[in-house]
């Protein structure tokens, strides 16, 4: 038999076990929209009576109610590990779409604007020279789409320069980031490893380092494993970057001068000194993809392209000979260090063009026609842009597949971490009501009791 | 688990993501009918892209060619139009020719009344010689100058060809170089009318007949080049036939290329509104209810 008073206990336990109940409900509620919450769950745990039996006594109680065993974190490591590494990879594409499409916006093709149409315009402005070689104005029409040809490239490496420097000074602060975040990783496992100690409840705080580890993940593609006393370690590219509670910081050792500027070598990283040679994924991927291979390519090749026509053209124009009978000098200049930044028309003088290709300053043209030929760079440039617009259709269209599996892996990870209200509605409910019955169980006994000592023996 | 859990945030989450997917596909058609064209940057069609640059390119070229040709159908008609003023001024300094020379017939006084006609006639051909087209003598080669010939016959041009490439590899030569047309230097039409007003003040009958023969063959030469000219006026005209069809043909395949299909793409913004309207009237319900519309 159990004691009169261990009833009363018993829906004691009960109260107290419904009112965690709700605070855990409450908390979920509360946290429905927060960042990187995972709900929590109650766990609740029958008291045993004489669990543990003894040697000379058993227990003759039934049952002695309830009490809250533990507070989960509703998640699924390796769930969470999976949608570290697509959240890396959708980063990292999200990225490059992203600067490669302003790139592709900036070439202005095809349209009227782009290099393709200053080329054209060109050969029409000298097919007009042809016919009317006696005239200056057919003259200053030749220059001034030559210069149209030389603004629309220098306009679009200078886009490309801008580009590239705009991404260096992102990795610095990017990089900057990373290690501000390893920091406090590395502090966040230290109160984990503190609360875990002293038994308090570290579930926030597992929020917290869940939440830097994705970020670290979308910047760097690092990967995170468990540690035993809960916190968590961050390699990047097989090199540790945060392990237990210390935290190394990365750092740019080439490619990117700490003032943002180029130092002519491909970027490379370390951490505390130690080279990162294994594969850098996220943003710090993609930056490093953009600025060491994507748009060097595409500069390399309009550099190629406006070399060609400069150095073309020039040979041709000095075949000639201009108005006054003069043998032609050179149309275009150009620094060979920076062919497509610096490319310009050298000649102002209309009458300077050498149209003839006969000297005594007549009216042949025949060094115009020929002039006209040899701009032959527009299947190259052609060849360029349809090279470039491929790699941005490639890069986009990944971005949109890998959203898709990143979707799907973030759906996974809602419909176990995330907080649904009718849930908690119900659970509230459900605490609600327990509670009400666990103090009519009070009620009930608090009446037994008023029977057994005012009213028993009682004799009126 | 058989039922999948579902939380608020998913809805949402799926609810946003259906409806930027809907506006972004909705945007795109916008962009193809307001901007007319349905490559609007490389990457939406690089091939496309590429090949419209190309067809661009060589549409420029047949514009030009066709320009050319205008300009060479200006020169062509020029030089065809004063040589048969040449044509018929020869014919009358023949006349005069035979006139003076029945020596029998008429006096001096007669004969120097028609050499000063036949001097007439040397200066109206140096007229001739200078015709120009836009500012450029026809018949003087490559000269940078205004004339071709001097007052007195004489041939100022530079030799030289002027051409215009009236389609693709094909040029074709606009200009007569004078001494072709007129004569060389000590043989030309001025050489011989010249010889014919001194025969005919001269009384030489004999020199009016040599004269009449070799004004015969300047005009039989001018004929020739006349000739010469209407062939290369048809060739001209081929290729301008040639360059309209090809600037047809190129147009539309760019249009087909880089052009918005109006049709199409009103029916893909209908279809992309209505899957935009759908789902924004399915999140406006699935959004709303909730349990607690239903707890007291």
């Amino acid at each position: 038999m159990s004691g009169s008073f261990s009833s009363l206990n018993t829906a004691l336990s009960a109260l107290r076990y419904q009112q965690v109940a709700l605070d855990i409900a409450s908390t979920n509620v509360a946290n429905a929209k927060t960042e990187g919450y995972v709900r929590r769950r109650v766990i609740g745990e029958t008291v045993a009576a004489g669990a543990v039996p003894a040697l000379w006594s058993r227990s003759t109680e039934l049952g002695s109610g309830v009490r809250a065993s533990a507070v989960d974190r509703m998640v699924d490591s390796y769930l969470d590990a999976r949608a570290r590494t697509e959240h890396g990879k959708q980063a990292n594409l999200d990225l490059q779409a992203a600067v490669l499409s302003r790139v592709e916006t900036g070439l202005a093709e095809p349209g009227k604007n782009g290099v393709a149409a200053a080329l054209t315009e060109f050969r029409r402005t000298l097919g007009d020279l042809v016919s009317s070689p006696e005239s200056d104005a057919a003259r200053s029409q030749v220059l001034s789409a030559a210069n149209t040809v030389a603004d629309a490239i220098r306009l679009q490496s200078r886009n490309l320069t801008v580009e590239t420097s705009d991404q260096r000074s992102r990795l610095l602060a990017t990089v900057a980031e990373v290690n501000t975040l390893a920091t406090e990783l590395a502090s966040t496992n230290k109160s984990i490893s503190a609360a875990n100690l002293s038994a308090a409840d570290s579930a926030t705080l597992l929020d917290e380092r869940d939440r830097l580890a994705m970020r670290l993940s979308e910047l760097t593609g690092a990967s995170a494993t468990v540690r035993d006393d809960g916190g968590m370690d961050i390699t990047l590219g097989d090199v540790p970057l945060v392990t237990g509670l210390s935290a190394s910081t990365v750092q740019v050792t080439g490619g990117v001068a700490p003032d943002g500027s180029a130092d002519g070598n491909p970027i490379s990283f370390a951490i505390g000194g130690q080279p990162v040679t294994g594969p850098v994924d996220g943003e710090l991927g993609a930056i490093r993809q953009i600025v060491d291979v994507t748009l060097p390519a595409y500069a390399a090749g309009l550099d190629a392209v406006a070399k060609s026509f400069a150095d073309d053209l020039n040979n041709q124009h000095k075949l000639g000979y201009d108005k006054s009978g003069t043998i032609g000098g050179d149309l275009f200049s150009y620094d060979p260090a920076d062919v497509a930044g610096s490319i310009r028309v050298v000649i102002t003088d209309p009458t300077k063009v050498a149209a003839s290709a006969v000297p005594g300053g007549g009216t042949d043209t025949g060094n115009a026609d020929d002039l006209a030929d040899a701009v032959t760079v527009e299947d190259d440039y052609q060849r360029l842009v349809n090279g470039f617009g491929t790699t941005v259709a490639s890069v986009k269209r990944l971005a949109v597949n890998q959203q898709a599996l990143t979707s799907q892996v973030d759906s996974s990870r809602e419909q176990l971490s995330g907080v649904s209200l009718d849930e908690e509605t119900v659970n509230m409910v459900t605490a609600q009501r327990a509670y009400e019955a666990a103090a009519r169980v009070m009620t009930v006994v608090d009446s037994m009791l008023d029977t057994l000592i005012n009213r028993t023996g009682v004799v009126r | 688990m058989a039922v999948a859990r579902m939380t608020q945030n998913m809805m949402s989450d799926r609810a946003l993501y259906g409806m930027q997917t809907a506006l972004g596909r909705l945007a795109k058609v916008q962009e193809q009918l307001s901007t007319g064209r349905v490559i609007n940057r490389p990457s939406d069609d690089p091939t496309g892209a590429t090949s419209a640059m190309r067809i661009r390119s060589s549409l420029s070229d047949q514009l030009q060619y066709a320009r050319n040709a205008d300009n060479a159908v200006g020169w062509l008609d020029q030089i065809d139009g004063t040589l048969s003023s040449v044509s018929k001024q020869l014919v009358r300094a023949r006349e005069i020719a035979t006139q003076g020379a029945n020596d029998g017939a008429m006096g001096q006084e007669s004969r120097d009344a028609l050499a000063t006609e036949v001097d007439q006639i040397a200066q109206g051909l140096v007229n001739a010689g200078n015709a120009s087209y836009l500012g450029r003598p026809v018949f003087g080669g490559i000269t940078a100058g205004r004339t071709a010939y001097a007052p007195d016959g004489t041939w100022t041009g530079v030799p030289g060809v002027v051409k215009r490439t009236v389609s693709d590899g094909v040029q074709v030569r606009v200009d007569v170089p004078g001494p072709d047309a007129f004569g060389p230097a000590g043989d030309s039409v001025w050489t011989h009318l010249g010889a014919l007003a001194t025969a005919l003040r001269g009384g030489d009958t004999d020199g009016v007949r040599a004269a009449l023969d070799d004004l015969g063959v300047d005009g039989e030469r001018v004929i020739g080049v006349r000739a010469d000219i209407g062939a290369r006026t048809v060739r001209v005209e081929q290729a301008q036939r040639i360059v309209a069809d090809a600037e047809l043909s190129l147009s539309a395949s760019l249009s087909e290329l880089e052009n918005t299909d109006l049709p199409k793409a009103t029916v893909e913004l209908q279809l992309q509104e209505v899957a935009y309207k759908a789902a924004l009237a399915a999140t406006a319900r699935v959004m709303q209810p909730s349990l607690l519309d239903f707890l007291r």
